[in-house]
């Protein structure tokens, strides 16, 4: 299992448009992924249920986290998403 | 099978219809949308089921079948913080398919440059998972948009 802790850079959060983008990443892995506020409960990164439900914000952290292969390459292009100010103008 | 009601009255124009890619290529998921009458207008919740989730421009209402259905008042209108809506209800609150979420007025929306159009969509499903999927018409608040088994 890798994980990884990142702060969410999009200003509406990780909402419609970012987590669309995000779960529709994570969906593409084999393994589990989740995502986690830091000491919550990690819900399915690839459940857009789950993670509108969870409700990150702007600025705040959550850790992501993956297991199996091509746990590392995932949980790069999960943090460069989350990074990006606004992922759309991408 | 969950019976998924309009949360607004107006024109269906279908998700293609929404002006933002990720909606209209259903990337959050399958569901169609409506082009809101223009004037004072409430939005209700599309199912019965619990709040799990209400921004003053979007809520998530999952019913007893553990269906999320996601409204979307208007594109880009989490930008506007809350301004011109009510909440009229609260997060967590169970509700009534028909019961009154959000007022807003979409005729305000469209003034300040954003367009109204009201996505519903259908989280966590397949495409193939609705039926009777109305893309086209007019409805009111109440009729039903798809049928999500």
């Amino acid at each position: 299992m890798s994980e990884r802790k990142v702060t969410i850079e999009s200003r509406v959060g990780l909402h419609a448009r970012p987590a669309a983008l995000f779960v529709q990443t994570a969906a593409k892995a084999p393994g589990e992924v989740t995502v986690a506020k830091p000491g919550g409960k990690p819900v399915n990164a690839k459940s857009i249920l789950a993670v509108l439900g969870m409700d990150a914000r702007h600025g705040e952290e959550v850790v992501i986290s993956a297991d199996g292969e091509g746990a590392d390459t995932l949980l790069d292009s999960l943090e460069a998403l989350l990074s990006k100010p606004e992922p759309e103008s991408a | 099978m969950t019976r998924v009601l309009s949360p607004v009255s107006g024109r269906v124009v279908g998700l293609a219809g929404v002006p933002d890619p990720v909606f209209a290529q259903a990337m959050v998921g399958p569901g169609t949308a409506v082009d809101p009458a223009r004037g004072p207008g409430q939005a209700i919740a599309p199912v019965t089921g619990k709040i799990v989730k209400l921004h003053p421009h979007a809520y998530v209402v999952v019913d007893a079948e553990g269906h999320g259905v996601l409204v979307h008042l208007g594109i880009d209108t989490v930008k506007l913080k809350g301004e011109g809506f009510e909440l009229l209800a609260a997060e967590g609150d169970e509700v009534t398919a028909g019961q009154p979420v959000v007022g807003w007025n979409p005729a305000v929306i469209e003034a300040g440059g954003r367009s109204p159009i009201c996505a519903v969509v259908a989280l966590d499903a397949n495409a193939d998972a609705l039926s009777d999927v109305r893309e086209a018409g007019e409805v009111t608040t109440g009729d039903e948009l798809f049928t999500w088994r």
